[in-house]
């Protein structure tokens, strides 16, 4: 039983403002090199003094989950931005040409991560089909096409990574549950992705429904899922308990939508909820997605909490 | 047969109106805050002009504060709350759903936008929708769906009325949603659209995100003057029910408004001949498939000019 994170962090405000002056050309490359490293140094200490076992760097040199990884990768370019919903926009790619490797993803960022920290480490990055399917597809003729030749993309750069030590990959997948009549295509770009990945493999998914995409995905080649409980009141345990789930769990106990910040005891109960259905050696508990766009000190005081009442656990079951 | 270029309906936002919503608005569900009027009629003309510019002859408001697509019909209404997030259709764009909490009325006119918009320029339809909110909906106060839809049809009816008043030449409804009634549900909507379409203004039927066979032939009897349809995701159905029905307006949704992807002229005005040959049309708009809203504006941009551009070549 580990506590872990999803992989965003607010970002200091400090280093909004900087990315603010170095967008409008006010501070060089360097120096803003210098910044991002800094805020990592700061999100890795607030990840220690919580406790969390397993961490990220909080993705701070991310803006968001598509255009990151789509901009380091040859066959894509980025028009512009359209809506999601409401005032909510984001860049999405086009595809225009054969999706190649060109550039590493997250290897410097691990590198760095590594460097400055002795806890173990996990790396997000967006799988095959949700960046295609957040993309406009101009060169490939079919959609299924387009997510294996990003699918191939993703399994050098997951090489990469085992080649400098990473032994845990997280593929975010939120668009998957989206599209449950595509799920077959999803479960062949997993097997292309980790295809001789030397790795312990999880997969986070949030957004849609679970239960549309149950129990195909019991068969796809990754360690562990990684949903979000705590937004649905745990009511997907359920779920799980109806398939007799046996991969380990990645337990999304912490809202991530909400500001409240939850009591011990109601972790520690949803804690025991999941460990109904899985066994404590099969549990990672974390928040629901990543912690972005909470305010720094609640996103903190969620962790803590977290690690908390996980340790209360383990104590009464005789873990430690 | 005259040809005539126009679009759908929404378009992108300007960047400096976009900002300006965020400003007002912020990211919350709490939208819709009231936009001054003049700030409002700048960002309208901008989008006139840019339709203008690139060739289109029948034009829209561009629907720049349209947050839900469709359903912001709805939170114009009185008896609608705005709540909960949904996938709008295939797309991964989102809407708040409309939950109908009391008797639907229309308290003022809901299309104040397309007001603004006509003030600029005399050539812009109108976009409203019926069936579509009706089905999007949660109905929470009705005890029939068939009330609930009747007096969203009323509220809709008074609209067009005033609309016609103002002198507007073409309404167009938009009803995605129609393409997956039930066949036995398509006759009972006769009635409801008889009553939206009976108007000095030509009416205009946009259907799109999917091919339409399912509801002919029960779609002659609606009233429209046009009849639009989606050949990009529905090419193969739809020409084929051209084949087998006729009607002499059409709207060939034939550019595709979701990707970026830059069609070939030769190949659009192949397919373009193709359709117009299986009948016998006074009158066929081109026009994309769907919105250009869900591009980036400078494809958006690219879009009208492909669409204008096969207009010269075929008529
Ligand atoms: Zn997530």
């Amino acid at each position: 039983m580990k506590t872990t994170v999803v992989g965003s962090y607010p970002k200091p405000k400090w280093l909004l403002k900087m990315i603010k002056l170095h967008r409008d050309d006010r501070i060089d490359d360097r120096v803003m090199d210098e910044a991002y490293k800094d805020a990592v140094k700061a999100v890795v200490k607030d990840h220690e003094i919580a406790g969390v076992d397993i961490i990220w760097d909080g993705e701070m040199r991310r803006e968001e989950m598509t255009s990151y990884f789509a901009e380091r990768i040859e066959g894509f370019v980025i028009y512009g931005e359209v809506r999601v919903w409401g005032n909510a926009y984001y860049p999405k790619p086009s595809i225009v040409g054969e999706l190649r490797y060109r550039d590493e993803l997250a290897v410097r960022d691990f590198l760095f991560l590594k460097s400055v920290t002795e806890k173990e480490i996990k790396v997000p990055i967006t799988g095959a089909y949700t960046i295609v399917d957040w993309s406009f597809n101009e060169y490939y003729p079919t959609k299924e096409e387009a997510v294996y030749a990003l699918a191939e993309v993703l399994n050098r750069e997951f090489k990469e990574l085992v080649k400098v030590g990473a032994n845990y990959i997280q593929i975010d997948e939120p668009a998957i549950p989206t599209h449950p009549e595509e799920i077959e295509i999803a479960k062949n770009a997993v097997e292309i992705m980790v295809k001789g990945v030397k790795a312990y493999i999880g997969m986070h998914m949030c957004y849609g429904n679970y239960r549309a995409i149950f129990p195909d995905i019991l068969d796809f080649k990754v360690d562990q899922f990684d949903f979000e409980f705590a937004n649905r009141n745990f009511e997907d345990l359920e779920i799980l308990r109806e398939y007799d789930y046996d991969k380990d769990l990645g337990f999304g106990c912490i809202d991530v939508h909400s500001k409240r910040v939850e009591t011990v005891e109601e972790v520690k109960r949803a804690i025991h909820m999941a460990l109904e259905v899985v066994e404590p050696d099969q549990l990672y508990v974390d928040p629901d997605c990543g912690l972005k766009l909470l305010p720094r000190d609640v996103a903190f005081e969620k962790l803590r909490v977290m690690v908390k009442a996980t340790n209360e656990v383990r104590s009464e079951l005789g873990l430690e | 047969m005259r040809v005539i270029s126009t679009v759908v309906g929404n378009y992108p936002r300007p960047e400096w109106f976009r900002d300006y919503l965020r400003k007002i608005e912020g990211l919350q569900k709490d939208l819709d805050v009231e936009v001054d009027r003049d700030v409002l009629k700048k960002a309208v003309s901008e989008v006139v002009n840019e339709q203008k510019r690139a060739g289109i002859e029948l034009l829209t408001d561009g629907q720049l504060i349209w947050h839900d697509f469709l359903l912001t019909i709805a939170s114009r209404l009185e008896g609608f709350e705005m709540n909960g997030l949904v996938r709008y259709f295939d797309n991964n764009l989102y809407y708040r759903i409309p939950i109908v909490k009391g008797k639907i009325k229309r308290t003022k006119r809901i299309l104040y936008d397309f007001e603004i918009a006509f003030e600029i320029e005399k050539n812009v339809k109108p976009v409203l929708s019926c069936y579509t909110i009706a089905k999007l909906s949660k109905n929470e106060f009705y005890s029939k769906f068939d009330e609930f839809l009747w007096d969203l049809c009323d509220a809709i009816r008074e609209e067009i009325e005033e609309l016609e008043g103002m002198g507007v030449e073409f309404i167009q409804i938009d009803e995605p949603s129609l393409l997956y009634a039930e066949k036995d549900e398509l006759k009972n909507l006769e009635d409801v659209f008889k009553e939206l379409t009976s108007t000095k203004a030509k009416t205009v039927l946009m259907t799109y995100f999917d091919s339409a066979e399912r509801i002919f032939p029960e779609v002659l009897d609606f009233g429209f003057d046009v009849i639009g349809l989606d050949f990009v995701e529905g090419y193969e159905e739809n020409t084929r029910v051209l084949e087998e029905y006729s009607f002499e307006r059409i709207n060939v949704g034939l550019i595709d408004g979701r990707n970026t992807k830059m069609e070939d002229l030769n190949d659009l005005k192949r397919k373009f001949e193709e359709i117009v040959s299986r009948g016998e049309f006074k009158e066929v708009f081109i026009s994309p498939n769907t919105g250009l809203e869900f591009l980036p504006r400078v494809k958006a941009f690219e879009k009208m000019r492909i669409v204008s551009k096969l207009k010269e070549v075929v008529s």
